[in-house]
């Protein structure tokens, strides 16, 4: 199944816990009465410390998805659970957000009121597990660890959108999180810095084992970055293709000129093509 | 010299400002047929952009280009080997297969422009980048690009700095002599109309000269100028009652708008009752105010009061409501409990919408204050617009709306600059944008 | 149907009802407390109020104001008043032609000023230095100038409404997406073309919006210009007219539920005419309302 990854460095967390199981979940919207499925009886299983890509064309429901695990959607039935615990289930529709399943936006959601540095600093603050002092420190190591020093004291305004991104990530690994939801983070970034930005999540998510819940539309970006691939019909969304991605850990940019690479692009090629020609004649709206 | 820089890959989407700079960086210089422009291991400094003219552009064997020869010809970019970090020295061998016409372009100058406005910049070298990968076919020289760094003085340039830049650069624009023109041109009418033309209608009306004569003088004929010690009890009474209620209504408005925004059961119960006594005109309130209100004071405070009150609660409840929700969502994913998502988001959230309403509520307050001292004040410049024309003492009328006018003005400018202070993120970030 | 009839019931607009149900309650309890506490009794209660210089005799401010039941009774009355109504007549006649003047001039001027830099840095601050003089402070030189006091009446209420529209008309034409001018630009469009087609409908909306604020104001000014002429002071001739006059005059006359009355036939009318206002928006936007 997967390959034995060589590690580098020693991981922060272990990867023993993170695992998410999504189980036979519906979600059905009611749009003014013309009932809509999102998502069709989908289940997913995500193992403990992986990075799992969910790639599929827009609107099709992935979103749905990350936005039931967060806790900001309601499910129709079936159950998600994270470390054997229910996150929500049929009889219990909307989980509680919280803090072991933070998510990065699509368009950035660092608060602009705030320097990066009380950004970061936000949410062990907010959960009252350190003083104001010590979330500060926390903060500035990990902003140095990850290569953001400089911006501290500066607004998100006032930095690029990829700097911004970074920071954000930064954000959410401050607090003891076994998930780390990112809902497309790199869609509105342009290439150059989208493949800063992913050697960068690499370069964190080697020293943090956290798991990793990725949803895009890039294929590419997906098989660069992911130990799975899921691809997802458009809606309702299922998983249509589950693809191991059998490319030693740790990767960077030569990997996408490799030959196993370019092999796995054509296989899964064809289904997102599918997939995305669906979505348009269907005249879907990103979600 | 802007047209071509457009036609470039990597300038195309740059503003006209940024491209005029880069324009002044460029320098014209012409090839004749054969010669060579640089060769191979050459030192590189600028970048060339070609006006007209033909260009050949081999890559040396090393840069394991797909296609390592070129033809370039106006509109082509090459020489960016200049952006390379690490000894940018030419990695192709350019030769004028003919005539050419090119601009030359400095990279240290142009890196140095770019950083200037570093998402300009990023743009431009990500242009760069795509341009090299796909052009030029050599995708893992991308990397060694030169990245913009943000220039941390940007983030220095704070308050002084920042308003005597910004007086400079309005000085330096043709905008203060259009607006003594448009002045020169209002006073000029009325000017002429009153007092050279004679204009039937403009008969009664007070003359400009005379006016100014009454304001500015020692001893005015109708007994307000800026010598009265009435004059500024006036101003001042209309002033102070103007902040009373106006703090009055920010004090109530604000928090009832923010808890309209954020409860929903809340809205639904509060909302219909305000949404039913808001359409009333704030005037039709007097006679009720005054039957309602003894004293007169307190009946003009309410009024003004009043309208400052709707105005500041509907703004601030728009406000929350049009926070995004990923903001909250992010809160609560990072742990926040409900009353520390409105501390820490929805309340700095919804400022630039509560400081709109704010200066919304002056104006409104300014509005209603004057109605309700026309009607029945005893002091205060509204009471003296109304007496001066019962009196008839016309010129006494132009002052005391000349005086409104700028005390409202300076009103409206103080809640904007306290606005601007409380949301400094907001004035570095429309800064650093170049506006 | 069930789920209709659930949803009605559970919730908006039952909060609403109550809410506005205990707000008459306390109106009504308030005002007639003239009646029902024994002030006889309340020695104290009197004191502290004269102490404040509040009159003894009901609850401050809610005591002074008829309760709803009274003003009810009231409305009975005047339904069958022919004045009445033809005050309604005369205020919406002076509303919508003060209105549809400042249309006419504002929005072209506002469109000026928007698309010529010059005419803006010209003409703007000049707008911006006279906008803070509150409609009414112009009430007396508005009488002085023009011959007949419907047109002074009138020239108040179109600087009232005149400000609102051009400020929101240059804001939207100053906010619309600079891409769309460099697309007609690249598909070859004229000046004329790109004005009309890409300035006018993308200003629109906020035309739409000026004109909803500056319907606001102008009822406003109506009320006060109609009040200030109708008595009060000497500004003004002989007859008002209109529900502003009409409050005024019910006022003298002592008749405070009219007065309430007044106040309520213009909040309805106020909001009757902006609902309009915004239908009418509606129809003009229609990008704007998809659901």
């Amino acid at each position: 199944m997967m390959a034995p990854e060589m590690q580098t460095t020693v991981p922060r967390n272990t990867a023993s816990h993170g695992e998410i199981i999504i189980d036979d979940v519906v979600k059905i919207y009611d749009p003014d009465g013309a009932a809509v499925m999102a998502v069709d009886h989908c289940s997913l299983q995500i193992k403990a410390g992986e990075i799992c890509m969910i790639v599929g064309p827009s609107g099709c429901g992935k979103t749905t998805l990350l936005n039931a695990i967060a806790g900001f959607h309601e499910i129709t039935s079936g159950r998600i659970t994270l470390d054997g615990k229910v996150l929500c289930s049929t009889e219990k529709p909307k989980a509680e957000p919280g803090s072991d399943r933070i998510v990065v936006f699509q368009n950035g959601a660092l608060f602009p009121w705030k320097t990066n540095l009380d950004n970061v600093a936000f949410g062990p603050i907010m959960q009252g597990q350190l003083s104001a002092a010590e979330a500060k420190e926390k903060a500035l190591d990990m902003m140095a660890d990850a290569g953001l020093t400089g911006v501290e004291h500066n607004y998100p305004g006032e930095v690029s959108s990829g700097m911004r991104r970074r920071v954000e990530i930064v954000r959410a690994l401050i607090n003891n999180l076994s998930v780390l939801l990112l809902d497309e983070p790199y869609r509105a970034l342009d290439s150059l810095t989208k493949s800063v930005m992913h050697e960068a999540l690499l370069e964190i998510y080697y020293k943090n084992k956290v798991t990793i819940f990725f949803i895009t539309h890039d294929l590419e970006e997906a098989i660069f970055l992911g130990h799975r691939v899921a691809i997802m019909t458009t809606r309702p969304c299922k998983p249509k293709k589950i693809l191991e991605v059998d490319i030693p850990h740790p990767r960077d940019y030569s990997v996408l000129t490799s030959k196993r690479f370019r092999e796995l692009m054509e296989e899964t090629n064809e289904a997102v093509h599918e997939e995305a020609l669906k979505a348009f004649s269907a005249g879907e709206k990103e979600g | 010299m802007l047209e071509i820089l457009k036609k470039t890959m990597p300038f195309q989407v740059v503003s006209d400002g940024m491209l005029q700079k880069i324009a002044m960086l460029g320098r014209r210089t012409s090839y004749s047929t054969g010669a060579l422009i640089y060769d191979v291991g050459d030192k590189a400094d600028d970048i060339y952009i070609i006006v007209s003219g033909q260009i050949e552009h081999m890559l040396e064997p090393g840069a394991q280009a797909r296609r390592p020869v070129r033809l370039l010809r106006g509109g082509d970019v090459f020489g960016w080997a200049a952006l390379l970090e690490k000894h940018p020295h030419r990695l192709a061998k350019a030769t004028c297969v003919e005539a050419a016409d090119v601009i030359c372009i400095n990279a240290d100058d142009l890196l140095r422009l770019l950083e200037a406005d570093a998402d300009a910049g990023d743009v431009v070298m990500s242009r760069f980048a795509t341009m090299i990968t796909q052009d030029y076919t050599v995708p893992d020289l991308i990397a060694q690009l030169r990245h913009i760094q943000r220039r941390q003085q940007h983030g220095d340039i704070r308050g002084m700095n920042l308003t005597l830049y910004r007086i400079s650069s309005w000085l330096k624009s043709p905008r203060p002599y259009q607006m003594l023109i448009g002045f020169a041109l209002f006073l000029g009418f009325w000017y002429c109309a009153v007092e050279v033309w004679k204009l039937p209608r403009f008969r009664e009306m007070p003359g400009l000269t005379t006016v100014i004569r009454e304001w500015l003088n020692p001893n005015p004929t109708y007994g307000l100028s800026i010598y009265t010690a009435e004059y500024y009890t006036h101003i001042w009474i209309s002033v102070w009652r103007v902040t009373q209620a106006f703090f009055l209504a920010t004090a109530l408005g604000v928090p009832l708008g923010l808890f309209l925004g954020w409860s929903k059961k809340f809205k639904e119960y509060v909302f219909p009752v305000f949404e039913t006594l808001r359409p009333i005109p704030i005037l039709a309130w007097v006679p009720l105010a005054i039957v309602m209100f003894i004293a007169t004071e307190s009946a003009v405070i309410y009024l003004t009061f009043l309208a400052s009150f709707f105005a500041t609660a509907l703004n601030t409840m728009l406000g929350v409501e049009s926070i995004e929700e990923s903001y909250i969502r992010a809160a609560y994913c990072l742990g926040a409990k409900r009353w520390q998502v409105f501390l820490h988001v929805i309340v700095p959230g919804a400022l630039p919408f509560i400081f709109t309403g704010l200066q919304i509520s002056v104006g409104v307050a300014w509005f209603s204050l004057v109605a309700a001292e026309m009607v029945s004040g005893q002091y205060g410049l509204g009471y003296v617009i109304n007496t001066s024309y019962i009196m008839v003492r016309y010129p006494t009328i132009v002052i005391g709306m000349i005086t409104l006018g700028l005390v409202g003005y300076a009103t409206s400018m103080m809640v904007r600059v306290a606005g601007d202070f409380m949301m400094r993120w907001r004035t570095r970030e429309l800064a650093l944008g170049g506006q | 149907m069930a789920a209709g009839t659930k949803r009605f019931f559970g919730s908006k607009t039952w909060r609403g009802a109550i809410s506005l149900v205990v707000f008459l309650l306390i109106w009504e309890i308030g005002s007639l407390s003239k009646i029902w506490i024994k002030w006889e009794s309340f020695e104290w209660l009197r004191q502290m109020l004269t102490a404040f210089g509040l009159k003894p005799i009901y609850l401050p401010w809610i005591g002074a104001v008829p309760a709803p039941t009274e003003v009810l009774m009231a409305w009975t009355h005047i339904i069958g008043d022919a004045s009445y109504w033809q005050s309604w007549y005369i205020s919406l006649l002076r509303v919508i032609s003060g209105f549809i003047a400042a249309m006419i001039v504002g929005i072209p001027f506002g469109l000026l000023l928007a698309v010529s830099r010059t005419a803006y840095g010209i003409g703007f601050p000049v707008f911006e230095v006279l906008r803070p003089i509150p409609p009414l402070a112009w009430v007396p030189a508005s009488i002085i100038f023009w011959p007949t006091q419907e047109l002074s009446i009138g020239f108040v209420i179109f600087l009232g409404a005149i400000f609102t529209i051009v400020i929101n008309v240059v804001g939207g034409a100053r906010s619309i997406d600079l891409r769309y001018f460099q697309a007609a630009r690249s598909m070859g469009s004229s000046q004329w073309d790109i004005f009309r087609r890409i300035i006018l409908p993308g200003t629109l909306p906020s035309i739409v919006v000026g004109c909803e604020v500056g319907m606001g104001i102008t009822w406003n000014v109506v009320v006060a210009a109609e009040m200030i002429s109708g008595g009060g002071s000497q500004v003004g001739g002989t007859s008002g007219g209109g529900l502003g006059f009409f409050i005024w005059n019910s006022y003298v006359g002592g008749s405070y539920e009219q007065v309430v009355i007044g106040m309520i036939s213009i909040g309805i009318a106020g909001y009757v005419s902006s609902e309009l206002l915004r239908a009418l928006g509606k129809r003009v936007t229609p990008w704007l309302h998809l659901r």
